[in-house]
């Protein structure tokens, strides 16, 4: 069962939909432009109606780009239909087959592939373990929970051991607790297997958790890609920075350069900082991006923006803490909050960072 | 999406295979026109040599040329051994002459005798035509020397020309072979190299040349017959039936269509409220009833209300002793479309009742409305739309009406049934009872357009919601009580036809002798081959008609291809023409070569199948629309080709629908007239037009026996369906997988 990971492809796709009836055309992905190596999970994120699905869709085959190619491993798939490419999809509405036993479900594909009769049972059963459904093969697939149809879809598509394993929002529908458990198990599947895999979701959490390399989306177009870390801790821009995770923007101007590091003026005050998304000249306008969690509350004029405490709110292993500042309400996140000082809401304070937590964007909106 | 490389295939493999298809067709037809030259060479060669000896003889030998060698016509000339040349001596026909005068002083001529002289036939380059069979058709010349009796030297020679006609018309057939073979090579390689699956590419393929030559063909020749006189342009068919004549079998048609479908529509809202809106408790065995004469054959009912009220009724005659009252004409008439179709008005207004959410009736008797208030200010209002689609409904079912006016229109006109007295009467007009049918179309397309883009839009916005759980009652006992013996009357009433029907079949002479017979019987094995043929024809297209409106439909809602709107359309068109029409085009169109169908079982099977498609396309269509996407999706990512997908996905999903719509078209076929009375042939021949002979002749006993054998018949096959849609304990309510 064991097969060797292959890579998936994109270049430059995009996919335009025709809409008759006098409507504009769509154009859901605009020259998508990406590898996903072999046996890596990579994660499409963004908002609604990005070309998350869409791109997918074209992975699969469902859809044929506008333009652009792709392969799987070495092979141009672009004209391939959806039954003829080593993909196996688990759909967001999971697509079981109602009038089938789960079990049936999940030997459809070897059927397909006229498999023997005893060998196809003893591959559903172990199939149905994988997923901790066992017992359930002769259920109608209607009858069980959101959960267990989930693990069903799953087990229907890793049973045809497919080189690529194409997620769509597969846990949307889970509530939070079966949500944790499902992606940790689809991890550890997919780790196991070592299947190359894409998920699609619109939940940075996920994102974050699952996946070797997420990218980013925005109206049809890419607008990262990178590791967790790098996608949170060095955004591009203010787009990815603001969807990967709360970040506060404070407004400033460039007044220095050092090497790859600049200095900027914040307020009247001037700040060093580390890294920056683009090269800025002497003058530039630009944001600095702040995580709540390299911010801290210090004393009234010992950091660079001053500002009162507003509501604290206490979140067990940490505290969140919102300060009013001349930039609006800003967000400060105190871990463990028992061993540092709190200030109580009310109190005159001021916010202060070190220069290498914070990072120089751009300053459009986008 | 055009690729270029494989643009670059097909041309490539175009041009190569039109160029293998020209020289194909070419030295085909070169090598079979050599092959006929050398034959009739050969013949003119033979027949030279049975030149009489006697000159005087000649002429009556040269008459005879045309018989020997056939429409061949010659001309003999002498040779004449002082001018040391041949000259014309007898001739067969003008014709040779003139072909002769115009060889005259040509090298082929002096050739020709040339070679005669030294006794050798040959063939002339020339060409030329002579009449042959009425026609001008191409000849082959040839000339030939009789030799005189020691042979060694021609008296004179035989200029014949040869009719070339089995060469022309084989080259004819050839190129209709040759450029059919193209069309078809050049389809089916675009289709394989531009469509992402061939499959669904020859699955539109052939659902467009199934309603091409079959909807679109047939009413394009019966337009273009409608036009034509003599063969030639003209309106006088359309001014002959605009004439007042016809205008008033149009107005007859008219009154009838509003006389019906009103009526029709009222009892059928009658019962639909009884049912949807009151508690009532006979809910279910009264909808069985209602909806019973939906599945019976035409004439059945015309027949037993003749039985009942005609000239000589049980109830006129022998109960009241009326001689005066006719059930002939427009009241007749109504009396029994409105029988036959108000279950159409009931089924849909029940439809829309049902789903009128009972919130709205009790925020309304909330507001200390009256129940009269609120039954006239809020349910009959959000019912107003099903009431008036179901009134366009049966609208167009009555002018399209055919059986039950052919016996019972009495002094009244209507078109449905003038259109086939031009078409089978003295004058046996097509194109003039094409003509009738358009008429009778205007006013049902009209309907039909109104009933689809105006009612149903309207009714899509009034009423939404879910089928309300809680009934508010509406009426009070009185009211229900009233209803209810009312209904339960025309029940009663409808059931009485039907037991009519049975009597007639064991009775001796209806209106004269009532004693018990089972002599009636007699027509089961008289009409046996009828029934073995309309049960055959029916078999066949049931299923056929199912599987292609399902895969239709699997086309129209899942898959993206150009022309898909046009293809519904085609699909969609022959539920708003009238059978009379479709029947009439039919022979039109497929009366001759190259689609000889008329006659033939076939024709009657593929008008079943075109007709009922409509109503199983909406069917499938609708049932599709329910399913979630991703369950194909799913199946064809997990490996499944598209006729995979179709076969255990899809058909499975969408069962009830195909089931329902099997059994609808099993019905239709089994009680098919209106389009098949032009259709059949003494092979195969339909029960239902068994029983308008009968019925014509008065032969009710006949008529009234071989009804209940196809009511028989239909309730059998039609619970054996119902059985089947009895689903598998796995299909939950909800189609979609979640
Ligand atoms: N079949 C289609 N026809 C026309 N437009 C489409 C079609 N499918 C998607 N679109 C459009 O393409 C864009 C991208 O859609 P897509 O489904 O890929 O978004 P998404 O990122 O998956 O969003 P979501 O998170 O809501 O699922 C949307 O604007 C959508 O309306
Ligand atoms: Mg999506």
């Amino acid at each position: 069962m064991e097969k060797k990971s292959v890579s998936v492809t994109l270049n430059d796709v995009t996919k335009r939909f025709k809409n008759i009836k006098g409507k504009e055309d769509v154009i859901a992905v605009k020259g998508a432009d990406f590898v996903v190596e072999g046996g890596e999970l990579v994660t499409l994120l963004g908002p609604s109606g990005c070309g998350k699905t869409t791109t997918l869709r074209m992975i699969a085959g469902f859809e044929l780009p506008t333009k652009g190619s792709i392969h799987i491993g070495e092979e141009d798939v672009t004209f391939l239909p959806p039954n003829k490419r080593d993909t196996a999809t688990m759909f967001q509405s999971y697509g079981l087959f109602p009038h089938m036993s789960v079990h049936d479900n999940v030997a459809y594909g070897l059927k397909l592939r006229k498999v023997e009769h005893k060998e196809i049972n003893r591959r559903v059963q172990e199939a149905l373990d994988l997923v901790g459904l066992g017992t359930y093969g002769d259920r109608a697939p209607g009858k069980l929970s959101g959960g267990q149809q989930q693990r069903v879809a799953l087990a229907r598509s890793l049973i045809v051991a497919p080189a690529v394993l194409l997620l769509d929002e597969p846990l949307s529908n889970l509530d939070a607790l079966l949500r944790e458990q499902m992606r940790v198990e689809i991890r550890r599947i997919q780790k196991s297997l070592s299947i190359t895999a894409v998920y699609v979701t619109h939940d940075r959490v996920e994102a974050m958790s699952l996946s070797d390399r997420v990218i980013v989306m925005k109206d049809g177009v890419i607008r990262q890609i990178g590791s967790p870390d790098l996608i949170y801790e060095e955004p591009n821009s203010r787009f990815v920075a603001g969807f990967v995770g709360k970040a506060a923007f404070l407004p400033v101007t460039v007044t220095g350069i050092q090497g790859t590091g600049y200095t900027c003026r914040l307020l009247e005050k001037d700040v060093p900082v580390a890294t920056s998304a683009f090269q800025a000249k002497e003058g530039e306008k630009g944001v600095l991006m702040a995580r709540p969690e390299s911010l801290r509350v210090v004393e009234k004029g010992q950091g660079y923006i001053d500002g009162r405490v507003k509501m604290n709110v206490y979140l067990g292993n940490s505290l969140e803490s919102f300060i009013q500042t001349p930039f609006g309400e800003l967000l400060v996140q105190i871990d463990d909050p028992h061993s540092k000082r709190v200030f109580p809401e009310g109190e005159e304070v001021s916010i202060d960072f070190s220069p290498d937590r914070v990072r120089l964007l751009a300053e459009s909106e986008e | 999406m055009v690729r270029k490389k494989q643009l670059l295939y097909f041309i490539l493999a175009a041009v190569i295979f039109l160029a293998a298809d020209l020289w194909m067709y070419s030295s085909l037809t070169s090598s079979f026109s050599r092959y006929v030259q050398e034959r009739d060479y050969n013949e003119v060669r033979l027949f030279v040599q049975t030149a009489p000896e006697d000159e005087a003889d000649v002429g009556e030998w040269i008459q005879g040329v045309h018989s020997v060698i056939p429409g061949s016509q010659a001309l003999y000339f002498t040779y004449d051994e002082n001018l040391f040349d041949f000259s014309p001596a007898q001739y067969s026909g003008n014709e040779i002459s003139s072909i002769l005068t115009s060889l005259e002083n040509t090298a082929d001529l002096k050739n020709g005798f040339d070679s005669a002289y030294y006794l050798e036939a040959v063939i002339l380059d020339t060409s030329s035509r002579v009449t042959y069979n009425g026609a001008l058709v191409d000849a082959q010349l040839f000339i030939a020397p009789v030799i005189d009796e020691n042979g060694y030297e021609a008296r004179g020679a035989l200029l014949i020309a040869v009719p070339t006609g089995a060469a022309s018309a084989y080259s004819n057939l050839l190129m209709t072979l040759a450029i059919g073979a193209a069309v078809a090579f050049l389809l089916i390689s675009w289709v394989v190299s531009f469509s992402r699956d061939a499959v669904t590419g020859f699955m539109v393929l052939g659902l467009f040349i199934i309603v091409g030559i079959f909807v679109a063909y047939p009413l394009i020749e019966a337009i273009r017959l409608s036009f034509t006189q003599d063969g030639s342009f003209s309106l006088a068919k359309w001014r002959l039936a605009l004439s007042p004549s016809y205008i008033v079998a149009l107005w007859g048609s008219l009154r009838l269509g509003v006389s019906t479908a009103t009526a029709s529509t009222i009892l059928g809202f009658l019962i639909a409220f009884l049912v949807e809106r009151t508690s009532f408790k006979r809910k279910k065995v009264v909808s069985t009833l209602a909806t019973m004469p939906v599945i019976s054959p035409p004439f059945s009912l015309s027949l037993s209300i003749i039985l009942l009220f005609g000239n000589n009724g049980l109830i006129s005659k022998q109960l009241l002793h009326l001689n005066t009252v006719s059930i002939y004409g427009l009241g007749g008439l109504t009396l029994v479309q409105s029988i036959s179709m108000f279950p159409i008005a009931f089924l849909t207004i029940s439809g829309v009742l049902r789903q009128i959410d009972s919130t709205v009736e009790d925020a309304s008797l909330d507001l200390s409305a009256s129940r009269w208030q609120t039954f006239t200010n809020i349910t009959f209002p959000l019912a107003v739309p099903g009431i008036l689609s179901a009134w366009m409904l049966v609208f167009t079912n009555s002018l399209a009406d055919f059986a039950n006016p052919l016996l019972l229109s009495g002094n009244l006109r209507v078109l449905s049934t003038e259109a086939y007295m031009m078409v089978t009467g003295r004058m046996n007009d097509l194109g003039g009872g094409a003509v009738l049918s358009f008429l009778l179309l205007m006013p049902t397309v009209t309907a039909f357009m109104v009933q689809r883009f105006w009612v149903s839009r309207k009714s899509f916005v009034t009423v939404t919601g879910k089928p309300s759980t809680t009934l508010t009652e509406l009426t009070n006992t009185k009211v229900r009580n009233a209803l209810s013996v009312f209904v339960w009357a025309v029940l009663g009433f409808i059931l009485m036809l039907y037991l009519t029907i049975v009597a007639g079949a064991f009775v001796v002479n209806w209106g004269i002798d009532y004693s018990f017979t089972l002599a009636n019987w007699k027509a089961i094995p008289d009409s046996w081959d009828s029934i073995v043929s309309t049960l055959t024809l029916a078999a066949i297209a049931t299923p056929l008609a199912g599987i292609i409106a399902m895969v239709g439909a699997m086309l129209i809602v899942r898959k993206k291809f150009p022309g898909k709107r046009l293809l519904e359309v085609l699909m969609m068109t022959p539920y708003a023409i009238p059978g009379t029409l479709i029947g009439i085009a039919y022979v039109i169109a497929f009366n001759r070569q190259p689609l000889l169908l008329v006659g033939t079982g076939a024709i009657i099977v593929i008008n079943y199948v075109i007709r009922e498609l409509p109503v199983g396309l909406e069917n499938g269509i609708t049932a599709l629309h329910q399913i979630d996407p991703s369950i194909e999706e799913a199946a064809q990512d997990l490996g499944a080709d598209v006729p995979t997908v179709f076969r255990t996905i899809v058909l499975p999903l969408v069962r009830p629908a195909f089931i329902s719509s099997m059994s609808y078209t099993f019905v239709r076929a089994m009680t098919a007239v209106s389009a098949i009375i032009f259709l059949v042939s003494a092979k195969w021949y339909h029960l239902t037009i068994k029983i308008l002979s009968y019925s014509e002749n008065l032969r009710f006993g006949l008529a009234s026996v071989l009804c209940t054998i196809l009511i028989v018949i239909i309730l059998g096959v039609f619970s054996l369906l119902q059985v089947l849609v009895k689903d598998n304990r796995l299909t939950q309510k909800t189609i979609s997988s979640r």
